[in-house]
């Protein structure tokens, strides 16, 4: 089996540069999730007790994100973001360019949207899991609302949603693999640079594949450890 | 018709079955009793290769086979000769009560399908449903399933039926239709192994008892023998606790 | 808006080609994930982790390093391995190659989990009537697990048609090709109405297939019996 066409030295040389957009992808889904987390969570519970309008908007927006391709919503609001934020700019007076404004920034804005949506339905199911009867317990021992939640139903709710959690951020590293059409500097568009040089296209995406494959996996393994944690309570030895 | 000797059968380190002999004359009504874990669900198991036996020798009449090294051909040959009644009834959820009953003798036993269609009505007759034929399961109640279940192992004519404590799973007031069926079907003279701790049926029906405990027959005989004037020790301990009063009665 | 409504005629006639290609991919996809799940639930240990492995690799693999290691990949390994030429193979090829791999990775887990929620007891119970444990599978235990499956091979379905939007990349002109055609055409005016145009289509079919399985849900599983006669 003659190897050979593969540029061992380049595929190694690569494979770091594919390395160094790992912070960017990282920061990029930290930040997605730090944002969507909340916001899905509370319109997760808008749908559950069916707030009047923000509930419509909560089921329009989950069918827009879910109906269309990632790529398309990264076009949609790459494009159209700056024509909002122009307006809001010119109302105000603030004395700031659009074109200025980092790509990172919108990678953050797009990501969230994104994400947000995912797990709204996330929320809504392990909400949903969790039995009537554990809220209504609660507020039977005088817990308010808020303790209720955070104390009993949210830590259990937690272990029905991790799962689906774990598969929401492998998607959303995955998604990042788009950024490069906002140039943003993550994995795939580091390597592409390297790989136009000598157009040693198949030993770059080699080293994608490879960094993506590694992310997840830790990522998979990391999310499989805490789910265990989470589940002590359910076979706690008396 | 049916002979078993020294069967054995573990499960992992756990040794459930640990040497039984069994012989099952046509005609029989055989229960065997006996408190949870003491392997007839097993027994009962293995004797239609739901469960592999890890040894011993079977005799399905003609057919001898060993039971450890049993081919997928004889299996299925012994499959067309017995029947298995479960305790959550397994009816095909897909299929209504009377394809539940054709499925065996059509695919089964190549039976047409004209034919096939008669004699499964004759069955569900026989157990009190002429009136459900195209019902599907989730349409009927657990007495109802049960039923059709066992129509569904009566309409095959096997040489026996095994039932895997058939009432077990039902509320009891739905408890005494299943049994009633069940005497019938034994008075018309239908070889039947049954594990049960519906003592009535044991006390009334049965001509023969089996006590299992821990993996073994420790006493079997009569019903009269077993219930009024049992030898073993266990046997006596095992009646007390499950028959509330004074277990002295007639038969 | 105007613009948006302008798209539409330019864009619609290339919703074939991207249903041509992604129906290939589901097709193919579900036949292999189809032996995925059996390799998965099978005796043999090797083929139980090669079939759990590839599931993982495609689970962490992004839509697009999967196209472009497949449409640089495969012609590279075939001539070094193999000493075909494959220059001269369409685009589309590539992308029906990528996304079968892909939608067999998602059937595979669909499928298995399907068949293992059907309970053990209906198989006993068409063993102890007579069935040969095939006949058992086709008869009794796949009819259940199909209509279980049903709900997920839709959502999966959706999925891979949103995948399959990145085919542009390799140069491939379906919809979303020719939506960048028609930007580029304009010089890059008016760009945003012609994603918004793309995005209708896309969100549309979404909601058209969802309500199409919701139909099937209900039809396999309770329609039957509209069908029966005493």
């Amino acid at each position: 089996m003659d190897l050979s066409f593969i540029d061992l030295p380049f595929l190694v040389d690569t494979f770091f540069v594919a390395l160094s957009g790992v912070p960017i992808t990282l920061l990029v889904t930290a930040v997605s999730l730090l944002i969507a987390i909340p916001l899905g969570f509370f319109l997760a519970l808008s749908r559950i007790y069916e707030i009047p309008v923000i509930n419509r908007i909560a089921k329009i927006y989950v069918s827009f994100v879910r109906g269309t391709p990632i790529i398309i919503q990264i076009f949609v609001l790459y494009n159209s973001v700056p024509l909002i934020l122009t307006g809001i700019f010119e109302t105000y007076n603030i004395n700031y360019s659009v074109y200025d404004i980092h790509p990172l920034w919108y990678g953050f804005i797009i990501f969230s949207f994104n994400t947000a949506a995912i797990l709204i339905e996330v929320f809504r199911s392990a909400l949903g899991a969790v039995d009537k009867g554990q809220l209504e317990a609660a507020q039977s021992v005088g817990l308010t609302n808020t303790q209720a939640y955070l104390r009993i139903v949210i830590p259990q709710a937690l272990v029905v949603a991790v799962p689906n959690l774990c598969t929401a951020t492998v998607n959303l590293i995955k998604a990042t693999s788009l950024g490069y059409a906002i140039s943003l500097h993550e994995i795939t568009l580091k390597a592409k640079v390297a790989a136009n040089v000598g157009y040693n296209y198949v030993e770059a995406y080699i080293d994608i594949f490879i960094v993506y494959l590694i992310l997840c996996m830790t990522v998979e393994y990391l999310f499989k450890v805490y789910e265990k944690r989470l589940k002590r309570f359910r076979y706690a030895k008396v | 018709m049916l002979e078993i000797k020294d069967i054995h059968k573990s499960f992992g380190d756990n040794e459930v079955i640990k040497g039984i002999d069994l012989k099952i004359d046509k005609g029989d009504v055989v229960v065997i009793l006996g408190p949870s874990g003491s392997g007839k669900t097993t027994l009962l198991r293995c004797l239609n290769f739901l469960e592999s036996a890890d040894s011993g020798k079977a005799y399905y009449g003609e057919l001898h086979v060993d039971l450890k090294s049993v081919s997928k051909k004889d299996i299925n040959k012994i499959r067309q000769k017995t029947a298995f009644v479960f305790q959550n009834y397994n009816l095909f959820n897909n299929k209504t009560a009377l394809e539940n009953v054709t499925e065996g003798l059509i695919i089964g036993r190549k039976i047409p399908k004209g034919e096939a269609n008669e004699i499964a009505k004759k069955a569900l007759n026989k157990v009190g449903l002429s009136e459900k034929y195209n019902s599907y399961p989730s349409e009927l109640s657990g007495g109802q399933q049960q039923r059709v279940g066992i129509a569904r192992a009566v309409a095959l004519s096997p040489d026996i039926i095994l039932f895997d404590e058939p009432t077990s799973a039902l509320d009891p007031e739905l408890v005494d239709e299943v049994l009633t069926v069940m005497k019938n079907i034994a008075n018309e003279g239908t070889t039947m192994l049954v594990v049960t701790h519906e003592m009535s049926f044991a006390k009334d029906v049965a001509n023969r008892v089996i006590f299992m405990d821990g993996g073994i027959v420790v006493e079997e005989g009569s019903p009269h023998e077993i219930f009024v004037n049992p030898k073993e020790e266990r046997t006596k301990k095992f009646l007390r606790r499950v028959l509330p009063e004074d277990y002295t009665f007639h038969i | 808006m105007k613009y948006i409504l302008a798209a539409f005629p330019e864009l619609l006639p290339f919703l074939k080609v991207t249903f041509f290609v992604m129906g290939l991919a589901v097709l193919f996809g579900t036949f292999l994930g189809l032996l995925l799940a059996f390799a998965k639930m099978g005796k043999n240990k090797y083929l139980r982790i090669f079939a759990n492995g590839y599931t993982t690799i495609m689970r962490c693999t992004p839509s697009i390093v999967l196209l472009f290691l497949v449409y640089y990949g495969v012609p590279a390994f075939s001539e070094a391995l193999f000493g075909l030429n494959l220059q001269d193979i369409h685009t589309g090829v590539y992308v029906v190659i990528t996304f079968t791999l892909q939608f067999a990775a998602m059937m595979s887990e669909v499928l298995r989990s399907a068949i293992e929620s059907i309970d053990h007891g209906q198989y006993e119970a068409a063993v102890s009537v007579g069935l040969t444990p095939l006949q058992a599978y086709f008869r009794i235990v796949f009819p259940q697990a199909f209509v279980v499956a049903l709900p997920n091979f839709g959502n999966g379905l959706i999925a891979i048609l949103q995948e399959g939007a990145l085919a542009y990349t390799i140069g491939f002109v379906d919809i979303v090709g020719k939506a960048n055609l028609i930007i580029a055409s304009n010089y890059g005016t008016h760009t945003l109405e012609v994603f918004i145009a793309l995005a209708i289509i896309y969100w549309i079919l979404a909601i058209v297939i969802e309500k199409i399985f919701a139909l099937l849900e209900q039809f396999f599983s309770k329609g039957s019996r509209l069908f029966k006669t005493s």
